[in-house]
């Protein structure tokens, strides 16, 4: 064989007798991490959930349309920052006790991303409408004035070298003649 | 109708353009009149001192190469020779400055008098 090619054999090798090369943690990946497939009968949905530690009722899955995630629960979007900050969790830092099974958009919903369940101040429609009646308010105005610009008093700079003379406003010198 | 250098009359010019462009001198209008009727002394000509040459040497911008530009000159010199103590050319730069300020204000009576002329070419036609 091409030694070239053999010399690719020498690694797998290596790795194959060092288990330690090839483990989840360095590797960030593991075959426990994936879903298992979409569950058609009650029997499956109920050992998903008991899988996921979640009972019957509270299990839910998202939908097996070719963009779903398997029988991974889909749990209510609730926000970190909608989450109770006085309540004992077991991490406070990310307000989730132990075992509990994450949301599948966790890290959309951390409080250092996204609020999913804010309450605005004012519906997007009104702050729409502000927008409009303030940009409105300053555009019609700005429509309104556009043939009556305001300028300084001046004509043009006056520079030399025209073929033109410029005048100050001082009288002639006439003490000599 | 007195004119000033700060919103005087700005906001009214845009209005008497609009409304009474007959007497009203644009902001890009060269005056129209003679410019030696109705002085009876006569009227002194402004005076170029700083030379293309020396505009040219020094590279000051074209807008810059106006009435005042021997005094920019004075003022870019001074710069150079006291760098890195510029404040030494307070003198300078005063001095450039109000060249300019007594430029716009002779722009500005250009201006009135254009408008004043106007005015009166109206009335007697």
């Amino acid at each position: 064989m091409n030694p070239l090619i053999k010399s690719f054999k020498t690694p797998k090798l290596w790795l194959k007798n060092n288990a330690i090369l090839v483990t989840a943690v360095r590797n960030h990946w593991n075959k426990d991490y994936k879903p298992g497939p979409y569950p058609q009968t009650e029997e499956e949905r109920k050992k998903a959930a008991a899988k996921y530690g979640l009972t019957p009722k509270e299990y839910d899955v998202y939908a097996d349309d070719g963009m779903g995630y398997g029988d991974y629960p889909k749990l209510p979007r609730i926000s970190m920052d909608s989450k109770d900050p006085f309540y004992p969790w077991d991490f406070p830092e990310l307000k989730r006790n132990f075992n509990e099974p994450m949301h599948v958009e966790f890290d959309l919903l951390r409080d250092d991303r996204y609020d999913v369940n804010q309450k605005l101040k004012y519906s997007m429609w009104m702050q729409f409408a502000m927008f409009v009646g303030v940009v409105g308010t300053l555009g019609t105005i700005y429509l309104l004035m556009e043939n009556v610009k305001m300028f300084h008093s001046a004509i043009p700079k006056q520079y030399p070298n025209k073929g033109k003379t410029h005048y100050t406003f001082e009288p002639l010198e006439t003490r000599e003649s | 109708m007195g004119n000033t250098l700060g919103f005087g009359n700005t906001f009214n010019n845009g209005f008497n353009l609009y409304f009474h462009p007959e007497v009203t001198p644009g902001p890009y209008e060269e005056p129209t009149f003679d410019p030696l009727s109705g002085f009876e002394k006569g009227r002194k000509k402004r005076v170029m001192i700083a030379t293309e040459e020396e505009m040219r040497s020094a590279k000051i911008p074209l807008e810059s190469r106006d009435y005042c530009a021997h005094l920019l000159l004075k003022f870019r010199d001074c710069r150079k020779e006291n760098w890195p103590f510029p404040v030494k050319c307070h003198h300078e730069k005063h001095e450039y400055l109000n060249c300019q300020y007594d430029d716009f204000v002779l722009r500005m009576k250009e201006y009135e008098r254009e408008r004043r002329l106007r005015v009166k070419a109206c009335a007697g036609a």
